[in-house]
């Protein structure tokens, strides 16, 4: 078998692999708060075929090395912010610049988001759409009738039969040394790992924190025409190799027919 | 005699098969970012008129790629930074580097990038890489990333994963300006290297018709002569 197939296999591979991300990107376009991922990737191992030798007069002729194809390095998310967009409800909340709200998983970890979308589950607390506590616990009063959230965090209602506006509040964020290390939950979380590094909390506008704005949401940072251009680019370089491995064929079947009967 | 020449034509095939391996790695590394690609010319062998592949790595610039990202690192011009890897420093050419959990700048594999003084920590939210490679985070200088250059390419052999090593000690300070925020394209060109294999296919093709040519007239000799 001609290793020649085998090694441009690997890069079919590794260019449908980065078909699938871009596709992944390209589905979550209008998903709030979604950060966009790349695919990069590696040459692999190689096999010295002949070792270095002396040719005549003309001094040592280096080694042949092979290398046998191409793998997937990384898939790096970039968390570059993406645009804001007004909403005007009050319960939208994106970050401009560095922070990820904590909420409560049902396995009683914390995870992270920046998806701000939050509403009032039925006992007054501020949860995400996917039904998770915000961390630490903000519970809104049951006769609310406005709900204010300053730059940095701080949550005051209005309400009840006095109208005045009482501080109830503030929002806490965390932030990573690595944010790529993330590991995605899916629903927009995103769980703590080794490689991100432990989450350090905060308020928002204090110590590089970014600010929360009220009526605003982070759509995803996801460029449809950066993702069309790389697609075309991963559909060529797929074409490539196909043809490289139709030539090993062709090679390997005209040595075939050398062989009479 | 023609035994004699279908040999010298196995060897010329087993050239163009190392020829197509080579050709298929490089075609297969052409979105690889900071790959280098391969070439493989002829020699003559000194003991008979069949190529001996002769390996050369083309250190050409690849394309600049501008990603935005803050830690991706590119190298435009000669030269290489320094990782450190389980078996020893490697050369590399960039890439997406990161912060591993502790703080410190590694490479794509966690192998920790070397500055001038040892590994970098950073610590802090606006990480800049100036042209020199000296990082600044948060206004004050955390280091300045090492950048060696081999004189001798002879010398440097791939390692995969996109390393180099060197046989010579590589020497410190090289020309070569550090661009933030951008990748190094693979300097594979995709239509070069189809040209490249359908030349190999050829030859090949070639070779395998005179090796066709030369079995039948050994088929003729040995059937023909000595017939009553």
């Amino acid at each position: 078998m001609n290793s020649g197939m085998r090694t441009s296999a690997s890069g079919m591979i590794a260019q449908q692999k980065m078909v699938d991300v871009i596709a992944n990107n390209l589905a979550n376009v209008n998903t709030t708060g979604f950060k966009r991922s790349r695919a990069s990737f590696e040459d692999v191992l190689y096999e010295t075929v002949q070792g270095p030798r002396i040719s005549d007069g003309k001094g040592v002729l280096a080694p042949v090395q092979i290398g046998r194809g191409v793998r997937l390095a990384a898939i790096t998310r970039i968390h570059s912010t993406g645009g804001m967009q007004v909403t005007g409800r009050p319960l939208d909340l994106a970050i401009e610049g560095e922070g990820f709200f904590q909420v409560k998983l049902p396995d009683g970890r914390t995870g992270y988001t920046r998806d701000g979308s939050f509403a009032i589950s039925d006992s007054g607390q501020l949860v995400t759409q996917g039904g998770h506590a915000l961390v630490p616990d903000l519970v809104l009063p049951p006769d609310t009738s406005a709900v204010t959230i300053s730059e940095n965090g701080t949550v005051s209602v209005s309400g009840g039969a006095s109208g005045e506006s009482i501080e109830i509040g503030r929002i806490e964020m965390a932030r990573f040394a690595n944010p790529s290390g993330l590991l995605s939950l899916g629903g927009n979380l995103y769980g703590e790992t080794s490689a991100s590094g432990a989450a350090t909390t905060g308020y928002a506008q204090e110590d590089g924190f970014g600010r929360v704005m009220q009526g605003t949401l982070e759509s995803s940072n996801v460029e449809v025409v950066q993702e069309m251009t790389d697609m075309i680019a991963a559909q060529r370089a797929y074409e490539i190799n196909a043809r490289a491995i139709r030539a090993a064929e062709d090679m390997m079947k005209s040595i075939d027919d050398l062989i009479r009967y | 005699m023609p035994l004699r020449s279908i040999v010298n034509t196995a060897r010329a095939l087993s050239f163009y098969t190392r020829r197509q391996e080579i050709a298929a790695h490089n075609l297969a590394n052409v979105a690889t970012d900071g790959y280098k690609g391969d070439r493989i010319t002829a020699r003559q062998s000194p003991g008979g008129p069949w190529p001996v592949p002769a390996q050369t790595l083309d250190l050409q610039q690849g394309n600049l790629r501008q990603t935005g990202r803050t830690l991706d690192v590119a190298l435009e011009g000669s030269g290489f930074f320094v990782v450190k890897t389980k078996d020893g420093e490697r050369l590399s050419r960039g890439g997406s580097f990161s912060l591993d959990a502790g703080g410190m700048l590694v490479d794509a594999h966690g192998d920790a990038v070397l500055g001038t003084e040892g590994p970098i920590a950073i610590s802090g939210r606006e990480i800049e890489i100036e042209v020199d490679g000296t990082i600044v985070v948060d206004g004050t200088p955390a280091g300045r990333l090492k950048m060696v250059s081999v004189n001798d390419q002879a010398a440097l052999r791939k390692e995969g994963l996109g390393h180099f090593a060197s046989s010579t000690t590589p020497e410190s300070g090289a020309e070569g300006r550090v661009r933030q925020g951008a990748l190094e394209d693979a300097n594979v060109d995709s239509i070069t290297g189809l040209v490249d294999l359908l030349a190999i296919q050829r030859a090949w093709a070639a070779n395998t018709e005179a090796m066709k040519a030369m079995d039948s007239v050994l088929g003729t000799v040995t059937s023909e002569i000595g017939k009553t």
